[in-house]
């Protein structure tokens, strides 16, 4: 066993609807936890959870605690921040590092947590991994020196086209949230088995000063973008409500496919938000990402920069998109589109053929 | 609350990215060369805040931190109007990170004292770590709703409906609280000539500015300096990397003939060794 606290991974439900992050973020942990050689926990919070805390054990956790009462049927900042709390408190020792998602709800009980503890706490991570750092800056004197074994937040800096290394290696537990597809889950091995933990959480008076009143929720289509192989997705570029009819003939042409769109399409009122991928829309990772008509901000291209193969065609040669794009075509995309669905229906014709 | 509400508003002045001032080619920023505005974010705030007053009488005190020119940033904020600024201007706040930057504002509402409702933005545009509020309520033991989308204040108790993955969540609170506020939330309205004329005039005498804005720093709010900046801050940033570099490895086809185009382009993958149809096996 390794002189560290373990790697935590606060789990995101919503109504025992395990949210996709939370895999992801297991999957990161156990790399995290294999490094540092230490165990995986699990965190969950919910009512009636059945089958989530061994759902969680397949997916990497080495050990669940379970708090399944009734006050956490639905998620309030003060009952959920509480039994967090009062679990990450019975631990043997303090966790190396906490890891939740980017989500509304890692959002809003993550920084809670990390105050009350007063230790870091790097929002929106792209990147996790573990490494040295050496602190020379002279300003702060208790800081300086050599750590080994440090959390390496990373995240983009959107106000400028950097990515950042997030470094606080003084407290434990070190904290991150990283964003919903940003990371890569671990196969699910329904074969893996672990410990569940149920624990009691005794909760006060004022941790139930939020009521809630109704949640009220929908399947998004959107969700599509997460498990598509292909995304075509349209920006400023197409002009208008109408000119996304372009991005979708492109996409209708490949199985598992999906429409996307940058947030200035978005906020145009062109498409809904569900289709939004960005900074403040989803992270998507298809195989093939092809963008019509989008510049290529970095908002932007921090939600599918990952994506297998980018192509892009647009008008403009100086747009940032052709940065970072693996394929590009400088042109108009209502001429490009047409011709690109022709060419790629050709490809997939012969290769159906030599099958 | 028979004075109507004590409101207060946390505005931050942010490098406007989208102005080529300061903007370097690379995509990074020169931060004091940059053009600044208000967190587009904080509009939403302001807004809510003006709603709130408008129904419920009282007072909006907008709170900024940052360098002395953020001041201006106040200044707007009453042309908008709200009813006073403070900016907590002090070098020692410098390299604060989201928690030392949470307890310095922290100190600051409670310097003011006796607030029911503290508004904040969602984020930020230069930061966009969406955690400085809910820092801030667990320092003050607030009850909080992040991701307001609409609120209805009745008395002394508050409905407001958030945004959580795939739909809303519905809840119940009273005062204190603290909101931040979604960017779908209602926009801001524009500010009135009434407002502006008063600024404009107030401006005139800088001691009548100043019972309306003015600047404080750590001792005037009774915060621990050892709390904030660099020594307060249990992150730092340990290297950064400019994302452009990868530039330079697209393969772009251009010219008079689009058709050419596509078939190079679909025909270059192939070469490549990722085939459309190898890619979707």
């Amino acid at each position: 066993m390794s002189d560290f606290g373990d790697v935590t991974v606060i789990a995101d439900q919503i109504q025992n609807d395990i949210r996709p992050v939370t895999f992801e973020l297991l999957g990161a942990a156990r790399e995290l936890a294999g490094k540092l050689n230490v165990k995986v926990r699990a965190i969950v919070m919910g009512h009636n959870l059945g089958s989530i805390p061994a759902t969680l054990i397949h997916n990497g956790a080495d050990e669940v605690y379970v708090a399944d009462q009734p006050e956490l049927a639905e998620f309030t900042t003060l009952t959920y921040r509480r039994a967090a709390i009062s679990i990450i408190d019975s631990f043997d020792r303090v966790p190396h590092i906490i890891l939740c998602g980017a989500t509304t709800l890692g959002r809003d009980m993550a920084p809670r947590i990390a105050a009350h503890y007063e230790v870091g706490l790097t929002a929106d991570c792209t990147e996790l991994d573990i490494g040295e750092y050496e602190h020379k800056g002279k300003a702060d004197p208790a800081k300086v020196g050599m750590y080994h074994n440090c959390l390496y937040a990373i995240r983009p800096s959107f106000g400028e086209s950097l990515k950042a290394r997030i470094i606080g290696p003084w407290k434990n537990p070190q904290m991150a949230t990283a964003r919903t597809g940003a990371l890569i889950p671990c196969k699910p091995d329904t074969s893996r088995t672990g410990r569940i933990i149920p624990v009691k959480v005794e909760f006060k008076p004022e941790d139930f000063r939020v009521k809630v009143i109704e949640t009220v929720r929908k399947v998004s289509s959107g969700t599509d973008l997460l498990k598509a192989k292909v995304i075509v997705s349209g920006g400023f570029g197409v002009g208008g409500p109408e000119g996304f009819e372009a991005v979708r003939d492109l996409a209708s042409i490949f199985q598992e496919s999906a429409v996307g769109s940058s947030r200035k399409a978005v906020d145009a009122g062109w498409i809904p938000y569900d289709h939004q991928v960005g900074q403040t829309g989803k992270t998507v990772r298809p195989e093939v990402y092809i963008a019509l008509g989008i510049s290529g901000a970095i908002q932007h291209r921090v939600g599918m920069g990952n994506s297998r193969v980018i192509i892009a065609v647009n008008k403009d040669e100086g747009a940032p998109i052709f940065q970072f794009a693996h394929y590009g075509v400088i042109g108009d995309l209502f001429e490009v589109a047409p011709l690109l669905k022709k060419e790629f229906q050709k490809s997939l014709a012969a290769a159906g053929a030599a099958r | 609350m028979s004075d109507g509400l004590k409101i207060v508003v946390l505005i931050k002045q942010v490098p406007d990215t989208s102005s080529a001032a300061g903007v370097n080619p690379d995509g990074t920023v020169d931060r004091a060369r940059a053009k600044k505005m208000m967190n587009p974010f904080d509009k939403f705030a302001l807004q809510k805040a003006l709603e709130a007053r408008r129904d419920h009488g009282g007072e909006i005190i907008a709170i900024s931190m940052g360098p002395p020119p953020a001041i201006e940033v106040l200044n707007e904020a009453l042309e908008y109007g709200a009813d006073k600024g403070y900016l907590l201007s002090d070098r020692r706040l410098a390299a604060s990170d989201t928690l030392a930057t949470a307890y310095a504002l922290y100190k600051t509402i409670e310097w003011i004292g006796g607030v029911d409702i503290v508004f904040t933005g969602l984020q930020t545009t230069d930061g966009d770590t969406a955690q400085t509020g809910p820092q801030i309520a667990e320092r003050m033991g607030l009850a909080q709703v992040t991701y307001c989308e609409t609120m209805k204040i009745t008395g002394d108790s508050i409905r407001a409906s958030r945004i959580i993955d795939g739909g809303l969540q519905h809840v119940e609170l009273h005062v204190p609280a603290l909101i931040t506020v979604a960017n779908s939330a209602s926009k801001l309205e524009y500010k009135t000539f009434a407002n502006v004329y008063k600024l404009k005039e107030l401006s005139r005498d800088p001691k009548a500015l100043e019972t309306r804005v003015r600047a404080i720093d750590l001792d005037v709010i009774g915060a621990n300096a050892a709390r904030v900046g660099l020594v307060g801050s249990p992150t730092v940033v340990g290297k950064t990397w400019k994302l452009g570099e990868k530039g330079g490895l697209c393969k772009l086809f251009k010219g008079d003939a689009p058709a050419h185009e596509a078939q190079s382009l679909v025909g270059a993958l192939a070469a490549d060794g990722q085939g459309i149809e190898e890619l979707l096996k």
